[in-house]
């Protein structure tokens, strides 16, 4: 039996929500000091940008993945080798670099007098002691075709390093190049047992720039690296807004809190239209990062014969779907790799859009409209196929529809299936597809691993390609290509496998994905890097604004 | 009065059960494994080996029943685990964004009790007045307006157009206005439209026209004796949203970058990430299960007819 005190209650109830709301001011004290001192005031400084990124810039762990993002990475963290325009490769931190006659033994020179944001000497020491980290957890980093097949990394003296491979494999200064896992951390972020899957102390590198503050999906501010080697960026700060909505992005851009807003996809068809017609802003579109194509799988039947695949291809206005679904954001694609990556600037015969070539192929493979029908028939089986696309990619969908509606002209039936990510993913894996928006993988990774995915099983392009007449002969000249020390024999061999991709159309390309910057007029000399995953901030200026 | 917490507080545990269980089902329903969706959200293309790793790293390859009950096991120490995604202790990452939506959950709920207890008296004692006019015209707007389409409108009004507020963040008073009000808009309709109905249902009473046959003044028999009881059905709206601010309100968390705890929950579902969902779903239990407690708290204190009952009950 108790005594109901109502007073007391109501004492009790009060006192509660005055303490939750005390926990609640206290623990914010701290990061309203922190907000109004960086992000604030640095709208008004000339020195220094302002930003947006869609997500937290992570744990600045240059070994591991997500959720790290890479162009923060890429701010703190240096490669050997780095990946310029039109794939030429420039020292970075190894200032030149010797392949032995068998293409299997790497001698880098590192740069001299290269120091970490904590003063310390970059040398072949920490270089190994990077490699060794990385290496640790092999398994992890497996899709990087260097680790399959590095057998040693040995420091051969203090500015000299080396990596000696099990097989000649010609895409390793390309694969150094890539963001994660291979640039170096400083020896004071190193966990006392050196292994740095489990995190870092600190995110001491040897680039441009570091991290100076950080507030947990707020904001992060990268102030200029005093050590750095090189020509030191124009701007001394960098704050990182962490916006993950399009459309806020672009109120705070447009009330004039951040001065840039870059990468692909970070803000909507519309608004960037919006944007451009504006004379107050400057928007750019790179050069192509990727290419969004469309697979035709082969292994199914009714897609086995290069006359049907030829006939899809023909059999949309490509040109116009791409203009008008994307406002030229996007551009249409000749070809499956754009040709600013090495060994593609090859002349391929690009496929026009041809309704009557179209049926006309149709009926020469077999497949008929029967009288009164309107999807075309063969053996009494119709021509009718699903594609997949991600159902919260606005653009895959519009496309999907578009095709669909072009093709049932043709007499070809699509059936449109909206997945997650991950779902469809899983179904190009496994096989378990008809028509699939797939993307390349950008620079630098590509031409070499969309090749090596031609070739190799598991990844859905094999399997795409695997009902096409020549297969075989093209897996070989992969291998070939991937492992030959002559280049002007890899040239020959890229030649061939792009060529024969483009006859036989089972990966139909639509259009070259491209990244947007929209600045204020205050930044001058924007550049995209080369790089699709590196950031663009080292050469900008910032004018009177 | 202790002994009825206590036995409140026990029952959160047959309900955790129940929803940890269910949530699990459910995850494990899911085409997608968590080891993949890791691989995907991190750019690592999945191959065989490496999820075959991802697996065993997170405990996938174990039986279901094995996985279920060793994360019990460690629920019942408070032990969420490790995020997947970021390799943290969850209850770490959590603890650190609990605050911002806790603060803004009870912003809101003050808030939005200060205009509607007013807004929802006045429309009841002026009854078809111009006031409940306005009243019923905001409740329509509020619970018809999508949130998220409010807090662009709003954005866009004060932040761009007016440069009165700022668009996005946290950390001054200033950043709270917009999201405390596109998040009270909704329960102002529904708070005010509620009291005033209840305020005129208890004013037929006969215990009104018996205080008005005393002579007590009107205000007097509205605020200290109407008021007292029709608030009543606030009071249980209020405890149950109170529940779902406190889980975090996602939409306006993402419209107004607020860093809390609503969109990691979303990012969490994306990347399958098990351990922060079933944290999630504890914590969503526990709060909901309080706040109730609180209402009928609140209730007991109010309307002594309750209490009356309820301790007969105990």
């Amino acid at each position: 039996m108790f005594v109901f005190h109502r007073r007391s209650t109501a004492l009790i109830l009060s006192v509660t929500l005055l303490l939750l709301f005390i926990i609640v001011g206290c623990s914010n004290e701290g990061s309203s000091k922190d907000a109004s001192t960086s992000s604030a005031n640095d709208v008004s400084s000339s020195q220094s940008i302002t930003m947006s990124w869609p997500r937290d810039i992570g744990t600045m762990n240059p070994h591991t993945y997500n959720p790290s993002q890479l162009f923060a990475q890429s701010m703190i963290y240096e490669p050997l080798v780095s990946y310029q325009k039109d794939g030429k490769l420039e020292p970075a931190l190894a200032e030149s670099w010797t392949t032995s006659g068998d293409g299997k033994v790497y001698t880098f020179k590192l740069r001299q007098g290269v120091k970490f944001s904590d003063g310390t000497d970059f040398n072949a020491e920490i270089v190994k002691k990077n490699f060794d980290a990385v290496m640790k957890h092999k398994d992890m980093h497996s899709w990087l075709g260097v680790v399959g097949v590095l057998d040693k990394a040995e420091v051969v003296d203090d500015h000299t390093f080396r990596l000696t491979l099990t097989e000649p494999y010609y895409p390793v200064l390309q694969d150094l190049s890539v963001v994660r896992p291979f640039r170096f951390l400083g020896k004071a972020g190193f966990p006392e047992d050196g292994d740095t899957s489990e995190g870092v102390k600190e995110p001491v590198g040897t680039g441009p720039w570091m991290l100076a503050e950080y507030k947990q999906d707020e904001y992060a501010v990268f102030k200029r690296n005093p050590n750095y080697w090189g020509t030191a960026p124009k701007i001394d700060q960098v704050t990182v807004k962490i916006i993950p909505d399009a459309e806020t992005r672009v109120a705070a851009f447009e009330k004039g809190d951040l001065d840039l807003i870059y990468g692909e996809g970070v803000i909507s068809l519309d608004a960037f239209k919006l944007l451009r017609e504006n004379d107050e802003y400057v928007t750019q579109l790179s050069d192509p990062v990727g290419t969004r194509s469309l697979l035709l799988n082969s292994s199914n039947p009714k897609l086995s014969d290069v006359k049907v695949r030829m006939a899809l291809h023909k059999g949309f206005n490509k040109q116009v779907m791409v203009e008008g679904i994307t406002s030229g954001l996007e551009e249409a694609a000749d070809s499956v790799l754009s040709k600013n990556y090495p060994y593609t600037n090859v002349d391929l015969e690009p496929v026009r859009y041809d309704l009557e070539q179209s049926k006309a192929l149709l009926d020469e493979a077999g497949w008929k409209l029967p009288a009164g029908g309107t999807i075309r028939e063969k053996e009494g089986q119709p021509l009718e196929l699903e594609m997949i696309f991600d159902k919260t990619d606005p653009i895959q969908k519009a496309m999907a529809e578009t095709i669909q509606a072009e093709w049932g002209q043709l007499g070809v039936k699509v059936n449109l299936t909206g997945l997650e990510l991950t779902v469809q993913i899983k179904r190009l894996k496994a096989n378990d597809f008809d028509l699939y928006f797939w993307y390349n993988y950008g620079a630098p990774y590509d031409p070499h691993s969309f090749i090596n995915v031609v070739a190799s099983p598991g990844f859905g392009i094999s399997e795409t390609l695997s009902a096409i007449p020549m297969k075989k002969e093209l897996d070989d000249r992969v291998h070939a290509a991937l492992s030959s020390t002559d280049e002007t024999k890899r040239q020959e061999l890229y030649g061939f496998i792009l060529k024969t991709l483009q006859e036989q159309s089972a990966i139909v390309p639509i259009s070259y994905i491209k990244k947007t910057a929209v600045y204020q007029k205050k930044i001058t000399d924007f550049v995209f890097p080369a790089n699709r995953d590196e950031h663009p901030l080292t050469g900008i200026e910032v004018g009177a604004p | 009065m202790i002994s009825y917490i206590g036995k409140r507080m026990i029952s959160i545990i047959p309900i955790v059960f129940v929803a940890t269980l269910v949530t699990f089902a459910l995850i494990h329903i899911s085409p997608v494994d968590p080891a993949e969706a890791y691989l995907t959200a991190a750019h690592i293309y999945p191959t065989p080996e490496v999820l075959e790793q991802k697996r065993h790293e997170f405990g996938l390859d174990q039986p279901l029943l094995t996985q279920y009950l060793n994360t019990i096991k460690r629920m019942a120490k408070m032990d969420f685990g490790t995020s997947y995604l970021t390799n943290k202790p969850v209850w770490d990452e959590v603890k650190s964004r609990l605050p911002a939506t806790v603060e803004l959950a009870l912003w809101s709920m003050l808030f939005s009790a200060l205009v509607s207890i007013p807004l929802g008296i006045l429309a009841a004692v002026y009854k078809n007045s111009w006031i409940d006019r306005v009243s019923r015209g905001i409740s329509y707007f509020g619970a018809s307006i999508p949130q998220f389409w409010l807090g662009y409108l709003l954005i866009f009004l004060f932040s761009v157009k007016l440069d009165w507020l700022p668009v996005e963040g946290r950390g001054t008073w200033e950043n709270l206005v917009l999201p405390t009000i596109t998040l009270s808009l909704v329960l102002i309709a529904v708070y005010t439209r509620l009291l005033r109905s209840s305020m005129l249902e208890q004013m037929q009473e006969t215990y009104v026209q018996y205080a008005r046959t005393r002579g007590l003044r009107e205000r007097s028999i509205l605020l200290k004796h109407v008021l007292k009881i029709a608030i009543s059905p606030l009071i249980t709206g209020m405890g149950m949203n109170l529940g779902k601010l406190l889980t975090g309100t996602i939409i306006v968390e993402q419209v107004f970058s607020w860093p809390g705890f609503g969109r990691y929950f979303v990012d969490a579902i994306f990347n399958r990430d098990i351990p922060v969902i079933q944290c999630y779903v504890f914590l969503a239990a526990c709060l909901f299960i309080v706040c109730n407690l609180l209402v009928d708290l609140v209730q007991l204190y109010m309307d002594p007819r309750i209490s009356t009952k309820g301790r007969a009950e105990l």
